[in-house]
């Protein structure tokens, strides 16, 4: 048999039909879909950092990371960047979408158990972190100290301001470490880019593993910093994109050498990265 | 068992009522595998020009259509006929059993390529004469052989030996009745006149040549047409797009080609192979090595159709060969 955990009975390939059943709008360019089957349950069980091929019928599919689940529904931050996700931004609730999924690995939480947390995300980049850092909330108990650091060009740009300002802030030790490029007038926190604002805190490598989601120029400079600050590259996970269609490892355009960012990824460590050919 | 040459056309029709049978043949100036109209059967095709890959996994296919005026409805197409293809070649053969590696294995099956695979037989011919492209006694194949056929065909000059392979091919042989003899046929070894110095340690060494300024010149060489991917028997890249008219539409795939700029392509205009230089190197990287990292064996069966079609002359033979010369 296939040995699989996605949602579809027989043919992976065929969307499920789902209801976008809310949309929350985050930034100018970014909204949160509620995602649920058209009977008001949850479409699949996703685990953290796995991901959702999305679709509108008639427009397109992409490949998008789930941002948070619950009990009866799937949600994805989407940022406005091309078509698909033009037509996604003028979606109303009700409206039907298809859904594959979940695809990919994953973050590996059994992995991070026991170990303080350091995450860090820059942009949209917060939206597939989001995942673990709810699942690390949830089960508080089995992670020590939790950071996240997160930064984006403008205040407006934040994205999930209520995780950032109030829910997060409240849970036990835990630091929420929020900076911008570029400040507004009312703006009276952390001033800089990611990287430095990382540097500027000093973080302590031992007992501590590190989740980095950013644009890449992100990722490549918060890599460098976290192994100068000390880190081991096993200790270090990032994620990956690549331009996909199928989702299940088959139509060959996301390959970075002989893994395939939709079936062995996203997710990856520094040290699997040096493993593959720099073609990011 | 033994079949005469003269009773082939006789046999093929004792299984046409149970199968649709695909021949290699010639139409609108291009050979390729086609549906057997019962007139003459031509053997003297080596390889087809076009690869017998979109039998299984068609050039464009219907994946689902859709409805949504009043609500969404998806309706997945369903196909499956039984079909022998008759006259494949060993290399060809080879590429089914990459394909199938591909779209069967790796914790996902490929339902509208697993349902053809059911529904389709091979009988294969071993090559007597191989022609001027061919290499895939290079690539570690014999080209007597295809050992993943369900009947293979031994030819001599007035008749062809029939070893069924597998169970399916023994219900096929059975279905010959009468028109076999008993008999064996001897043949010599056939030898590819193309050699390259492919060797088992090559797709180690290429992994470790990413940086090489090889790939500078093969990416200026190459057009970025895209015939080397569009004839190979083993490319299986696709592409997921849709055709909709109001309301209505069908989900297809179709081949895609790594040798595309818009392939990788993302949302937002970030490209990791933004040139040909890329582009190339993923192809022949994805050939021989990446491939063989994944599968465990090569993603080329020597079967010489891009060094044939090539418009710019690239030719894998000659890149494998100054691979082989490099010195890390």
């Amino acid at each position: 048999m296939i040995d699989h955990s996605c949602s579809c009975e027989d043919n992976p390939l065929i969307p499920k039909i789902c209801v976008v059943s809310d949309v929350i709008e985050e930034t100018p360019d970014t909204k949160t879909f509620r995602i649920q089957t058209v009977d008001g349950k949850k479409p699949f069980l996703p685990k953290p950092g796995q991901l959702a091929m999305i679709s509108i019928f008639g427009v397109g599919e992409a490949m998008f990371s789930i941002t948070a689940q619950g009990e009866d529904y799937i949600d994805s931050a989407i940022k406005k960047v091309g078509v698909l996700t033009e037509a996604l931004h003028s979606i109303s609730p009700g409206q039907k979408i298809g859904v594959r999924g979940p695809y990919g690995n994953g973050f590996p939480i059994e992995g991070l158990e026991g170990f303080d947390l350091l995450f860090v995300g820059g942009g949209i980049g917060l939206a597939p972190l989001r995942s673990l850092i709810r699942h690390s909330l949830e089960n508080r108990k089995n992670y020590g100290h939790i950071d996240i650091l997160y930064g984006a060009r403008s205040p407006e740009d934040l994205v999930f301001k209520d995780d950032l300002f109030e829910n997060w802030t409240k849970q036990p030790d835990t630091i929420v470490h929020v900076t911008v490029d570029k400040a507004d007038a009312v703006w009276d926190g952390n001033v800089g880019f990611v990287p430095a604002y990382l540097e500027e805190l000093a973080f302590q490598p031992r007992n501590r593993k590190v989740i980095v989601c950013g644009p890449p120029i992100m990722i490549k400079y918060c890599s460098e910093s976290l192994v100068r600050m000390g880190f081991d590259k096993k200790d270090v996970i990032t994620t990956l994109e690549m331009r996909m269609k199928c989702g299940i490892g088959k139509c060959g355009r996301c390959n970075i050498g002989s893994k395939y960012i939709c079936l062995d990824g996203p997710v990856f460590t520094l040290s699997e990265l040096d493993d593959l050919p720099d073609e990011k | 068992m033994k079949l005469l040459k003269k009773d082939l056309k006789e046999a093929l029709r004792l299984i046409s009522d149970d199968f649709e049978l695909l021949l290699p043949g010639e139409g609108s100036g291009v050979s390729r595998f086609a549906l057997w109209d019962g007139g003459d059967i031509d053997l003297s095709y080596g390889n087809t020009q076009l690869p017998p890959k979109d039998i299984l996994f068609p050039h464009t296919e219907k994946m689902y259509s859709f409805k949504c005026a009043t609500d969404v409805e998806v309706t997945e197409e369903a196909e499956a006929k039984s079909r022998i293809v008759f006259g494949i070649r060993p290399c060809d053969m080879r590429a089914i059993e990459c394909m199938d590696k591909v779209f069967l294995e790796k914790g996902f099956t490929d339902s509208f390529y697993s349902r053809k695979r059911e529904h389709t037989l091979f009988i294969a011919m071993g090559c007597t004469n191989p022609c001027r492209t061919c290499f895939c006694d290079s690539m570690g194949l014999t080209p007597g052989d295809a050992p993943a056929a369900d009947i293979l065909l031994v030819e001599s000059d007035d008749s062809f030996e029939v070893k069924a392979q597998t169970q399916r091919g023994k219900e096929i042989a059975e279905c010959f009745g009468r028109l076999l003899t008993d008999g064996k046929v001897q043949v010599s070894k056939v030898s590819c006149a193309l050699k390259t110095k492919m060797s088992d340690d090559l797709p180690e060494k290429l992994s470790g040549m990413f940086e090489h300024p090889i790939w500078d010149e093969v990416g200026r060489a190459c057009i970025g047409c895209a015939t080397c991917t569009y004839v190979c028997p083993t490319c299986y890249c696709f592409d997921i797009s849709l055709d909709n008219h109001g309301s209505e539409g069908v989900s297809f795939r179709c081949w895609d080609s790594c040798m595309f700029s818009d392939y990788t392509r993302m949302a937002g205009g970030h490209n990791p192979r933004p040139t040909k230089k890329e582009r190339v190197r993923n192809r022949y990287m994805h050939k021989l090595s990446y491939f063989n990292e994944r599968y465990g064996s090569a993603l080329c069966v020597g079967c010489g159709r891009c060094v044939e079609k090539c418009p710019a002359n690239l030719d894998i033979t000659e890149f494998i060969d100054k691979v082989a010369e490099v010195r890390l």
